[in-house]
Parts: C-alpha cells; sequence; structure tokens
C-alpha cells in the first residue's frame, strides 16, 4: 500500500516538473506524509499472515479450510476395511498418471475390503500429482479423499512415491470405539 | 437368393432377400443394439433392445427376427424408440447390482454402454434387489448370478456353437437363472459345478459381467491393459488369441487371453488352452538367467557373455576337432518360422552337418510330395487351408480326435455342419465326438486304415457318397502318415487335405527344412539351388547326404560318436524316453523356458522367450500362414533368434552370412554398395540384396531382426514366395502350399519318426506341469464323473 | 364339481348336452354325437373350411381370430405331417369354460378335432390340457378310448378306406404361459414352455416342425354344431362379424355364478343383472373384469356393452376368454392390483426382459404399497412401467399384466390416493376356491 502510494507521488511530481507548477510540491509532500503515515500505522497492527512453521499445534501454525486439497488419504468402512475396491477409476481420471494400483482378489480368510477386490498395490508419485481432485470425483466408493497434509517437499525424489501404506487411514481414528477392537484384531 | 431394397433411415439399402435386419444394417453402417442376439447362435428376440419402427406393423418390431422385405420403411431410432430401449434398461438395471467398480465387465460391458447410450442411468427402482450368491462352476468359470441379464447367449453357445449343452435355464420368470450342467446334489463338493471342455466361450459370449474368468476375475480393469492379438502357442491349429498385458517390475506380464477381435480363422472360437494357459509364462520355475556346468557337476547362473563364449568355443573347438558330423541340432515345433529357419541354416551353414531334426508330429513330407503336381478338379492346389474346413460342402475327416486335439477344427467343422448343412464323414477307430455331426460313419479298426483306404476303392455306401462329392476337404488324423498316407491321397484324386498336427509351428519347422534329409520347402539336399547357396555360405562344406534324424543323433550320443548336442526348445529326453546316459560324453547346450528333463543334462542352458515374447510368424497345420506378436516380456530371457545369432557369433562366424542385415549384406568387404555391382553378375553371393532390391524391400539393420530372415524365407522357400507382407502384417492368415514340384524325391524305407503328441484339451507337452490353470481343471474334470466328451450314442 | 346353471336367455349350442350324461359315447350318438363328422369326410376339406367361414366363428381362447380363415392358411401339400392341436390349457384367471366342456361333453372336442384334421388333411391330434386339470384326463381319455373302440378313430374311421386319425392326449406341468399357441407347443415337445418366434406361424412350421392348425378347445366343440347346423345359421345366432354364441363364465360377486352360453353380442348388463341374479347381498357393483384376468377392468357405468369381440375393443377392453368376474363395492382395487399382477409375476416364464423384470418390479412395488409403505410417486411408476411393458414383450403374456395394471391405476387412481391417506376398503383378500382336486403343491 505504501509503495504504490509512493510511487503515485512520484509519478505527479514528474508531471508537475513537466508543467512547471510549484504549487504541487507541497501536495507531493504530503503525499509523501500521508503515505509514510499509513505505512507506519500498519506497522504496529497485529501481525495478519500465518506464523508457519512457528506456530503452535501439530500445524505448526498453518491455518487450512476445509477444502484444501493436501496429500490423499485413503478411508476405511465403519468396519475398519478398505474403502478401496481397486476400480481404477482414479488411475483412468488422474490427467499426470500418477496412480499406480495393482488389484488382488479378497479371500475368506484374508478380507481387505468390503467388495470381492481391493488394491494390493496402490502408489501415488508426488512428483507429478497436480492435486486437481479428479481421482476424488472420480472415486465411487469415497475411498480416496484428500487429506490436510502439505509438507510433502523432498530432496529424495524417490520418497515422494507414496505408497498404500503411507495413505491408509490409521483404525485407530474415525471408528466407533465397539468396532475398533474388532477391526485391529482382524487387522 | 435375390437382393430387396428397403429403406432404413431414410438411407436406401440393398441386401441378400432372408438377411436379418439387424444384419442388413449393420453392414450398412447403421448399429442396432442388442443383448441376446449373436451372430451365428439361433434367435432369441428376449432382451427387446433392437426394437424399430417398421412401416405400417403395428408395435414395435425386432430387428434380429425380421427379414428384409422389398419396399420395407424402418426407422431404427426415434424418440419412441429411445424410450422403449431406455425403459427396458431400466427394467433390466432393476435387478441387476450397481457394483460396476468391482466388476471385471466394467469399461467393456454392453449394458453399461446403452445405459450411457440411452441415458437409463438413473434409477428409480426402490425394492430390494434379488440376490443370490456368486458360484464357482469350475476353476475357469465363475458366475456372479444377480448380474446375469438372461440373454442365453452362453447357453446357445455352449449347445449350439460347443455342442455340450452344459448350461441351461432353471426356475420361471424373475427366478430364472443360469445353471450349470452338475448340480449340487451331484457334485463332491455340493456346489454346482460345471462339466465341459472348460473353453470359456460362454464368458466370451457374456454381455455383461456375469461369466467370468477364474484366471482373470479381479485382477486388473480392461482399460489397464494392453491388447496384442497373436497366434496361440498350444496346439496346430493357429488360433488368434488376445492377450491383455500389463505391466509389472520384470517387464509386461500376461493377465488375460480372450478373442476381442474375432478377426482370426477362429472367429467366435478360442479353446481353453488360448484363453487360458498362458501362465506358464508367469511360472516362478522359469529360468532367468544362463546356466553353465561347473566343475563340481553343478549347473550355475552366469552372465549371458561368459555363457555365450563358453558355449560358441566348445562347439566351435569340437567341430574343428571332431567334425561337423559329430554335432546334432534339435529343433522346436513351437518356434516361429524364422527361428526354425534360423536354426536349420545354422547347423548346415555354421556348424556344416545335416544332423537337425525335430519332434515330428505329423507326415507333412509325404503330404507336400504326394500331393506335388496335383489338383483339384477346377485346377486349384490341393492343400486345404483351415477356412476351407469352415466353408466346405463336404470333409472327411479320417482318423484324430479334433474335438480334443485339434479344437478350432472341431469347432469350424460343426459350425459349417451347423450353419451351412456341409456334410461330414467320419471314419476312426473311435467313436469320436464329432461322430454325432457326421452324415456317415465308417467305424475303423484300430491300425486299420490301411484296411479302411482299400475299401474306398471297393463300392460301399461309405465310399460312394464320399467319392460323389465333388469339393471334397479331407483332414487327416496322425494315425496316418509314410505310404498310408500316400495310399489315400492317390485314393481320393481330386479332394484337398489336410493333416492335423499338434503344435503352434509343427507345420512350419517342417517347411522350414528342420529335417535331416529335406532343404527348407522340402527341397532336396543335392542339386537344388539352395543347398549350392548353403554350399557357398558355409564355413565347411555341407554333405548333400542326409544327417542322422532325432533317434540317430541319441543312439550316436549312447555309442560316444556325438561329440555336441544343440536343443532349442525341446524336451526330447523326456518325449521320446531317452536314457540319461546317452548324453553323458556329449556336450549340450540347452534353449528352453524351464529346467526340463533335457536342460537338466546340459552344460549349458539359456534361458528362452516363448512364443508369446516374440516377433515372427507362424504356419499352422493347414499352412496358414500368421503373424506372431509380442505380447509379454520377461527381464532375464532372450528369444532363440537372439541367441542362435549370437551363439553363431561366438562360434566365431560371421552373422551377417547368417542373418542379412545392415549395409553390404553378403558382400563382406565390399563397400556398401548393398552388393548389386558385383553380385548380379557372380550370381552367388548377393543374390539376397539383389532380391531385395528388385522387390523394394529395405535392407534389414538388425541381426536380430526376424524380418531379415523372413526376406529370406520368402527369397529361398517355394510357397513362401507368394506370401503378402501387408496381408501378412496386418495379422491376417495366408494359405501357403508347397512348390508344386521339384520336391525331394522320397526314398523307400524312410523311417516313420512321427511320435502324435497325444494332448488333449488339458494338456499340452512339456507345458502342461508349468500351466497352474491346466493342473486345476484337470483336477477339476477329474471331480466330476459324467464324461462330456463321449459320443451322444 | 360346480353345479351347473341356466337361465332362459341362454341360446344352447355349445352347451346343449351339459347334464345329459354325454360322456358316455352311446349317449352323445344319441344326442347326433359324430354325425358332423361323417358329413364332414362326405363332403370334402374345402367344404368344411367354407362352412367354417360362413359361420363367422371367432377364436374362443381370447384372440379372436376367425377360424376358418385359420384352417385355410395351412398349405395344401407338406413334406412333414400335419396337426391338429386342441388347447385346453384354460389357465386365465376367471376362466373356467373349457373345464365344463371337458366335463360334460368330451366327445364333441374329440369330434371337432376329427372335423380340424379332415379339414386341412392331418391324420392326428392331440388334447393337450392344463396341468391343473389332470383330472379331467381320465374323463378324455375314456372318450378317446371308447371312439377307439367304436372304430371312429384310428385307422379306416367310420369303416371308410384311406381315412385315418388319431388323437392323443397330454397334460401340462402347469403354467400359464403354455396356454401361448407356440409356447404350448414346445411343451408338448417335451421342452421348456417357452414361446418362438413368429414368423413362421404355426400353420406353416408349428409342432415338431410341421404345419399345424391350434384352436382352443371350445372353437374346436363348436364345428361339428355348426357342420350340422350349417355355417350361416350359426353364424346368425350371434352379432354383425361375430358369429354364433359363447361360453361366458360369470364369477364373483353375483347371486348366480356359473358358466352360461350367450349369443355373441349379449348385453354385459343383462347377462350380470338378468343372467347371474345380479350383485349379490344387494350390494353395489364396482368393477368388472370382463374377459379374464388379462383384459382392463370396467369401471360400474362402462358395463354398457355388447359381449362380442369388436364392441368390447370398441370400450377399450377385450372379451377375452370369456371369464367375467364381478366386483362389489367391498373389493380393494389395490388389492385386487396387487392380486393380479402377483399371478403374472408368477407365471412370467422369464424370457424377455419387460415382462420378466416389469412384473416382479410391479409386484415388488405393489406389495410395499398394500403393506402401507408406499407413496404417490409409485402411483406413477407403477403407470409407467405398465406402459412400458406394453407392446414390448417377447409374446402377449407381458401385455396381460400391463393391461389390467394400468386399467386399474388409470381408472381407480384415487382409490390407490385414498389408500394412501389410510382410508381402505377393510376386506380380506378375495377367497377363491379351487375347483375339483387342487394342484401339485409346490407346481410352477
Amino acid at each position: 500500500m505504501g509503495y504504490f502510494g509512493l510511487r503515485s507521488a512520484v509519478k505527479i511530481s514528474q508531471r508537475a516538473s513537466y508543467t512547471g507548477d510549484h504549487m504541487s510540491i507541497i501536495k507531493n509532500v504530503t503525499a509523501i506524509a500521508k503515505g509514510m503515515g499509513i505505512t507506519l500505522r500498519e506497522g504496529f497492527q497485529p501481525t495478519e499472515v500465518e506464523n508457519y512453521p512457528d506456530g503452535k499445534g501439530p500445524l505448526r501454525g498453518a491455518r487450512l479450510e476445509q477444502r484444501f486439497r493436501g496429500k490423499h488419504e485413503l478411508q476405511r468402512d465403519e468396519n475398519g476395511l478398505e474403502k478401496c475396491v481397486a476400480c481404477f477409476l482414479c488411475a483412468a481420471a488422474c490427467p499426470s498418471n500418477c496412480i499406480y494400483i495393482e488389484a488382488a482378489e479378497n479371500t475368506e480368510t484374508v478380507r481387505i475390503s468390503s467388495a470381492e477386490r481391493y488394491a494390493k498395490v496402490y502408489n501415488i508419485d508426488y512428483n507429478r500429482c497436480i492435486f486437481c481432485g479428479y481421482c476424488v470425483e472420480a472415486c465411487p466408493t469415497d475411498a480416496i479423499t484428500h487429506g490436510h497434509g502439505f509438507e510433502l517437499a523432498s530432496l529424495n525424489a524417490t520418497s515422494m512415491v507414496m505408497r498404500k501404506e503411507d495413505l491408509l487411514v490409521s483404525i485407530k481414528t474415525g471408528l466407533p470405539d465397539a468396532n475398533k477392537v474388532h477391526a485391529e484384531a482382524v487387522s | 437368393m435375390p437382393d430387396v431394397n428397403f429403406i432404413v433411415d431414410g438411407k436406401k439399402l440393398t441386401a441378400p432377400a432372408g438377411t436379418l435386419l439387424i444384419d442388413a444394417c449393420k453392414s450398412a453402417g447403421i448399429e442396432i443394439p442388442a443383448f441376446c442376439y449373436y451372430p451365428g447362435l439361433s434367435l432369441q428376440a428376449a432382451c427387446r433392445m433392437c426394437v424399430v419402427r417398421i412401416e405400417k406393423a403395428p408395435k414395435l418390431g425386432t430387428a434380429c427376427t425380421t427379414t428384409v422385405a422389398e419396399g420395407m420403411n424402418v426407422t431404427t431410432e426415434s424418440p419412441e424408440i429411445a424410450q422403449a430401449r431406455k425403459a427396458t434398461l431400466q427394467l433390466l438395471l432393476g435387478n441387476h447390482p450397481l457394483d460396476c467398480p468391482v466388476c471385471d465387465a466394467g469399461g467393456e460391458c454392453e449394458l453399461q454402454d446403452m445405459t450411457f447410450k440411452y441415458g437409463a442411468a438413473d434409477s428409480f427402482y426402490a425394492e430390494p434387489k434379488n440376490h443370490r450368491e456368486e458360484q464357482k462352476w469350475s476353476p475357469v468359470v465363475y458366475f456372479d448370478r444377480p448380474r446375469c441379464i438372461l440373454c442365453y447367449r452362453c447357453v446357445r453357445m455352449c449347445g449350439e456353437g460347443m455342442d455340450i449343452f452344459a448350461l441351461g435355464v432353471q426356475n420361471r420368470g424373475s427366478s430364472s437363472i443360469i445353471a450349470p450342467n452338475v448340480a449340487p446334489s451331484e457334485s463332491p463338493d455340493h456346489m454346482a459345478a460345471l462339466d465341459c471342455e472348460q473353453c470359456g466361450m460362454c464368458i466370451d459370449a457374456c454381455p455383461v459381467g456375469a461369466l467370468t474368468s477364474g484366471t482373470y476375475r479381479y485382477k486388473t480393469r480392461p482399460w489397464e491393459m494392453n491388447h496384442v492379438a497373436t497366434v496361440c502357442t498350444h496346439c496346430g491349429d493357429g488360433c488368434k488369441t488376445t492377450l491383455g498385458v500389463r505391466s509389472v517390475n520384470e517387464g509386461s506380464e500376461i493377465v488375460r487371453g480372450d478373442n476381442r477381435d474375432k478377426s482370426g480363422m477362429n472367429g467366435d472360437f478360442l479353446c481353453n488352452k488360448g484363453r487360458y494357459a498362458f501362465d506358464f509364462a508367469n511360472n516362478i520355475e522359469r529360468l532367468s538367467s544362463p546356466l553353465v556346468r561347473q566343475s563340481d557337476g553343478k549347473l550355475k547362473p552366469v552372465s549371458w557373455e561368459e555363457a555365450l563364449t563358453f558355449a560358441g568355443k566348445k562347439l566351435r573347438e569340437l567341430r574343428d576337432a571332431k567334425g561337423a558330423n559329430s554335432i546334432g541340432v534339435i529343433g522346436s515345433n513351437r518356434t516361429t518360422n524364422e527361428e526354425s529357419y534360423l536354426l536349420q541354416k545354422f547347423a548346415r551353414t555354421v556348424i556344416g552337418t545335416n544332423n537337425i531334426d525335430h519332434h515330428r508330429t505329423a507326415d507333412f513330407v509325404t503330404l507336400a510330395t504326394a500331393l506335388q503336381g496335383t489338383t483339384t478338379a477346377d485346377g486349384k492346389p490341393r492343400f486345404a487351408s483351415q477356412r476351407c474346413v469352415e466353408k466346405s460342402p463336404a470333409i472327411l475327416l479320417i482318423g484324430g480326435d479334433p474335438t480334443n486335439e485339434a479344437p478350432l477344427t472341431a469347432w469350424n467343422i460343426r459350425t459349417n455342419v451347423r450353419l451351412n448343412k456341409a456334410r461330414l464323414y467320419v471314419a476312426n477307430h473311435q467313436d469320436i465326438k464329432l461322430k454325432r455331426q457326421a452324415k456317415a460313419f465308417a467305424p475303423v479298426a484300430e491300425f486299420g486304415y490301411a484296411a479302411f483306404i482299400d475299401s474306398l476303392a471297393s463300392a460301399n455306401d461309405f465310399s460312394t457318397a464320399v467319392k460323389a462329392e465333388e469339393k471334397l476337404v479331407v483332414v487327416v488324423g496322425n494315425e496316418l502318415r509314410g505310404g498310408e498316407l500316400a495310399k489315400l491321397i492317390a485314393a481320393l484324386p481330386h479332394a484337398k487335405f489336410a493333416l492335423l498336427a499338434d503344435y503352434a509351428n509343427s507345420r512350419g519347422a517342417s517347411d522350414m527344412g528342420v529335417l535331416p534329409d529335406v532343404l527348407p520347402g522340402y527341397q532336396s539336399l543335392k542339386g537344388s539351388t539352395l543347398a549350392s547357396e548353403y554350399g557357398a555360405a558355409g564355413q565347411s562344406q555341407v554333405a548333400d547326404a542326409p544327417g542322422l534324424d532325432l533317434l540317430g543323433m541319441f543312439d550316436a550320443a549312447s555309442a560316444g560318436h556325438l561329440s555336441a548336442l544343440y536343443v532349442v526348445g525341446s524336451n526330447p529326453i523326456k518325449r521320446f524316453g531317452i536314457d540319461a546316459s546317452a548324453l553323458k560324453n556329449t556336450f549340450v547346450i540347452v534353449q528352453d523356458m524351464f529346467l526340463t528333463e533335457t536342460a537338466v543334462l546340459a552344460d549349458v542352458v539359456f534361458p528362452a522367450a516363448n512364443l508369446y515374447e516374440k516377433a515372427g510368424s507362424v504356419t499352422n497345420s493347414y499352412g496358414d500362414l500368421q503373424l506372431v506378436a509380442k505380447a509379454a516380456d520377461k527381464a532375464g530371457v532372450r528369444s532363440d533368434f537372439e541367441l542362435i545369432v549370437r551363439l553363431a557369433d561366438k562360434f566365431g562366424h560371421d552373422v551377417k552370412t547368417l542373418v542379412p542385415f545392415g549395409k553390404g549384406l553378403r558382400a563382406a568387404g565390399m563397400s556398401g554398395d548393398m552388393g548389386q555391382t558385383r553380385g548380379a553378375q557372380s550370381g552367388e553371393a548377393d543374390r539376397h540384396s539383389v532380391w531385395l532390391t528388385a522387390n523394394n524391400l529395405e535392407p534389414k539393420l538388425s541381426p536380430f531382426d526376424p524380418f531379415a530372415i523372413l526376406d529370406e524365407i520368402q527369397r529361398v522357400v517355394p510357397g513362401y514366395d507368394k506370401l503378402l507382407r501387408l496381408q501378412l502384417l496386418s495379422g491376417n492368415d495366408q494359405h501357403i502350399a508347397p512348390a508344386a514340384s521339384g520336391l525331394v524325391q522320397i526314398q523307400t524305407g524312410r523311417k516313420d519318426l512321427v511320435l502324435p503328441a497325444a494332448d488333449t484339451l488339458f494338456t499340452s507337452g512339456s507345458l502342461t506341469r508349468f500351466s497352474p490353470m491346466l493342473q486345476d481343471v484337470q483336477r477339476h474334470q477329474a471331480s466330476e464323473h459324467t464324461d462330456h466328451l463321449a459320443s451322444a450314442d | 364339481m360346480p353345479t351347473l346353471v341356466s337361465h332362459p336367455d341362454e341360446v344352447k349350442v355349445v352347451s346343449r348336452r351339459f347334464g345329459m350324461g354325454a360322456t358316455d359315447i352311446d349317449k352323445y350318438i344319441e344326442l347326433d354325437g359324430y354325425k358332423a363328422v361323417q358329413k364332414a369326410i362326405e363332403n370334402g376339406p374345402e367344404w368344411i373350411v367354407n362352412e367354417m367361414k360362413a359361420s363367422g366363428l371367432r377364436g374362443r381362447g381370447g384372440a379372436g381370430f376367425p377360424t376358418g380363415m385359420k384352417w385355410s392358411f395351412v398349405p395344401k401339400v407338406s413334406e412333414k405331417p400335419k396337426y391338429v392341436l386342441v388347447n385346453g390349457d384354460e389357465s386365465e384367471p376367471g376362466t373356467c369354460k373349457d373345464h365344463v366342456l371337458f366335463l360334460h361333453d368330451p366327445h364333441s372336442v374329440i369330434e371337432g378335432t376329427m372335423i380340424a384334421g379332415l379339414a386341412i388333411g392331418s391324420k392326428v391330434g392331440f388334447i393337450y390340457l392344463r396341468g391343473e386339470y389332470r383330472y379331467l384326463l381320465k374323463i378324455v381319455e375314456k372318450a378317446v378310448a371308447d371312439a377307439y373302440a367304436k372304430g371312429y378313430l384310428g385307422k379306416n374311421i367310420f369303416g371308410k378306406e384311406g381315412v385315418d386319425f388319431d388323437i392323443i392326449t397330454q397334460t401340462g406341468a402347469g403354467a400359464y404361459e403354455v396356454g401361448e399357441e407356440s409356447a404350448l407347443m414346445e411343451s408338448l415337445e417335451g421342452k421348456r414352455g417357452v414361446p418362438r418366434i413368429k414368423p413362421p406361424f404355426p400353420a406353416v412350421v408349428g409342432l415338431y416342425g410341421g404345419p399345424t392348425v391350434i384352436n382352443n378347445a371350445e372353437t374346436i366343440a363348436n364345428a361339428p354344431h355348426i357342420l350340422l347346423m350349417g355355417g350361416e345359421a350359426y353364424a346368425k345366432l350371434g352379432s354383425e362379424r361375430n358369429g354364433g354364441t359363447r361360453l361366458f363364465g360369470i364369477s364373483g360377486h353375483v347371486e348366480r355364478p356359473g358358466v352360461y352360453e350367450l349369443p355373441m353380442g349379449y348385453s354385459m348388463r343383462d347377462a350380470i343383472y338378468k343372467v347371474a341374479g345380479g350383485i349379490k347381498d344387494g350390494k353395489k357393483l364396482k368393477a368388472v373384469v370382463p374377459g379374464g384376468s388379462s383384459c382392463p377392468v370396467l369401471k360400474a357405468d362402462e358395463i354398457d356393452v355388447g359381449l362380442d369381440f369388436d364392441q368390447m375393443a370398441k370400450a377399450g377392453t377385450m372379451l377375452g376368454s370369456g371369464g367375467i368376474v364381478v366386483l362389489d363395492e367391498s373389493v380393494s382395487i389395490v388389492e385386487f392390483a396387487l392380486r393380479t399382477i402377483r399371478f403374472y409375476q408368477h407365471e412370467s416364464c422369464g424370457w424377455c426382459i419387460p415382462c420378466r423384470e416389469g412384473t416382479d418390479w410391479i409386484k415388488k412395488t405393489l406389495t410395499r404399497f398394500h403393506a402401507g409403505g408406499g407413496n404417490k410417486k409409485d402411483i406413477d411408476n407403477i403407470q409407467y412401467l405398465a406402459e412400458n411393458m406394453m407392446g414390448r414383450t417377447f409374446c402377449p403374456l407381458g401385455d396381460a399384466a400391463a393391461m389390467p395394471t394400468l386399467g386399474f391405476v388409470k381408472k381407480f387412481r384415487s382409490e390407490f390416493e385414498e389408500y394412501l391417506e389410510g382410508k381402505r376398503v377393510e376386506h380380506p383378500l378375495i377367497q377363491i376356491t379351487p375347483i375339483g382336486e387342487p394342484a401339485l403343491a409346490g407346481a410352477h
């Protein structure tokens, strides 16, 4: 604000010297004083930006809106089973081709998802992901959602490929207590 | 049939009278949707999707049952019709589970497509759905009952197409359900089961995901795969199979086999092996590194360079020390034509011996020589193609059991009888299943085919009927060979003939001269132009006397006269029951996928690619040439073609004389002028480059390019000279007939070395035990007590 | 066994021997039996067909196709044997006319079959009885055996050299669908009772691939009478383009339910109020299902209509199989609609999608509606489904289920809406006492 104020003042003074209007010098000085006044006043106001990464809490001061599209989460259903049925629609919808899935079939003894099929391998390559949210939109079972994870920068590109284990929500969160024991037992 | 004129959607069309409206529209590019209609099967008119407005008709008519008539005026798309189809879809979707995300058919489902097209996606169905549990009918066929839309395609395919009738409908109305032929009460595990040929044709025909394949189910989605159309490696019929492959760590893996493009000779058909028995390629026992026998007697993985250098040098030493004729080469009937040709060229020009043979499963030498110089009544060659079996008005089947050994031949015979009312005559020593389609059956005593051929000369009902046929195709099983086969051919002077062999390229191996007594194209070892060309190209003079045959080689090995044996894609120790000790003093090189009975005896083992992992061409039993496309890929294996070339290189041979590639080609030492300057005049060394130039073909740049050898095959193998590249590369089949004259003269007393493989629907030579699917199906079939392959009576 | 009823307005042709012991062949012969067939043998096929055409007789099964014309469609020369098929698979709810016919006068069916055989040049006839009529088979089989014993059936019948005719009796397994002619043929051939694709029509490719005439039992039983009285005389009994008389089974809430033979074109109001004695217990008439359960319902004010094919079609319904079901004011239309669709859902053969899925869907919705879980949208849905089943199915069963449903929903929509508001007719589901022996348990 202050900077723009200054610039316009300079512009005006240039024009003033061209026209030789000396009264404008006083106008210029008052303008500068006014501008600097705003700058000084703002300087003592409380901070409006987020104090990341020096803030409090697990997010270290970052504040995210509800619909912020961060690192993906693979959700579980109320029984603790994975919601993902490996339909590959997210991979098909992905414009940057960053989702890799290998499907496998649930058996009587090993049940991972509630449908016939589950994702044996589910990788998202965050080197490529553009966080467009198409995968979330394509998902017929609401299995993949955008979480709020955003600290994804890395100096090692290979660590940017997240596996299913990195994306899956923990059984401990988001389950009624009664189901938790059972879900932990089956997993 | 005379043509009639009619109008569809304002377009004036013409079609032969009697054509179904749905077919007539399809040929004019107007697609009418249908679930139950399937070309070639009986009409059903059950799905009501193909309804069209026919002028003057009181209500919408079904295009699948209406035949075109003069002046008919048809509308195929209108708001009224769209509403009818939409309502039908809404009704169907009422009880159809909405599990598209997990359904195997999702993405290639006709119901999905129609729902998108007619906008019936919003459902107002609020009632509970009729649910039923999924059933496993066999290791390869699963039935998800609620997904079934009751189009009855599977029932008709199984009954009419396969002549098995293993599927039927139970109950009525909305409780109608497709059920298999083994009721829970009859099955050992009290589950409904399918006792049939396990061909999976029902799965192919299913428009939705109700019938799913046991080997593919829930593995991936259709759009995640690449689809490669290639030729099946199993029997000698030459079916086209479409392999769905996907990337895995070790390359690309085959996850599904089906017949989606239907452009092959097999049309709709694919048998159990063609559809499912690709899993040997993914077998965990597969070799992925060269092995060399160490001083402690054990095979140890080594690098490619080390193994090839060792094998090449040792082979050279033995050739130089013990002579070329102390070395034997055994080829394969599953390698491509190019590889077979290259192998015999390797034997004849690199090593310099005629000691080359393969496991013969039919006597093609006799067929070629007995038919040479003769024609049918209308002057055509007498070699029948697979297409003839599908079209010919009359077929005589002597010996063999195509239902088990050559399923496509059986399918084509059945289809021809069913749709074209072809007349089938069967002469066999067993009550084979095709007897059910036969117009006449002549029982033959076991080993009594000679007597049967004699009886053709006398006037009995069977021989009179057969001889009255003007366009007869004779399909001969491998019971007949040598003199008997020649006699049969002489007894039916105008018929076309085909021999049933056992593997994908049995015919190709014969045609390519993987035989000790003939050169490629059944040309003589002595005096033919090819013989002199080989003589000029070889490092040592190749003898013009026949070499050792397969058994002769092992006899020589036992006697200590065989210094080295090079086996490519074959397992003679197991197949011919040879005692392992025969090879104890022989240096053995084996190229194979697995550590077979032969490979464990080898000094060097090279892991080889299978037919699905390479490109080239193969020739089926009938002589139909087809392109093999590379579908899968496996880290650590090499194609036989590459291995032969590299072995020749390590042997110290100039590979340019083996595979004509790169500039200069054969004219070693000449500047890159393609050799025309010298070759045209000398007429010897540079014929290949001259021929390439004359035919506007490019010289190949890589020594591993099979097309370089295909060029040479086209140049030197009679019959193959007629092949059209465009046809081959377009994936079309071409029928190859050996030369009409100038073939080898069969010596009397030529040994009969044909050993029928006796494979069934669920075996495929050495591959059987490496295919878990085939093992599963064999166990399943053994647990069912009925014998569906038995003749009806 | 239902008692026979009668009324002075009746014109007895087919039913003239009812109750006179005509199951006995001698009694039958005494009552002019087997005279018509001998007359037919003398005069030849052309004469038979002409008399039938002149009689204006239309198929009594429900579709009303002129019988003489049907017989004339059969090719004169055929490589395959020709057959006469009698459709005794009377399964339409509300219809019980063939039942009394077989019960009281089986020989007239046999004689009619022989006449049809003579007309088309067939030597074999089949009498196919409904599965639930298995107990009638004894009567029919005895009649056939008696006819054989007299030399009326078999080789050289009536002593005429070269004139042969055989009759084979058969019952179904109890499927409504098999009442459809081509499904009946499938059933008779030992296959699943599902209809065939037409064309070819049975007259060209029918039973076992041979040209076949298939007629309703009542139609066939009319033939001897027509030949005896003359086609034109028979035609005069009925109304315009609807020759003769017809058996009407009047059931439901009437004072004197039963099977009456009335001339074609007879007033429906008179049939209910005069012939059948009016509504039971002095209640008010609510609706009439005019020709078996598959015909659209008529409201109480729509019954001033003549009982013939053309007048009924004009009134927006059908004469059908002549089973008039009378409903009084105590009947809940919702319940009646549910009961009707339950029947069709159970009897749908499952062949084609609109019928298989449509009947099931409507039944499920109506069941829920009836149980009190319905809403206004359901009424629209039922109408939409029925409208989209109409004319879209492989055989007429789909239409048979859709037409009455449409009739109920359209004509009694207000009652459906009132049902939602809790205003219901308190009446248990109509009790139907099975006639004769009950069907086999568990048979579909």
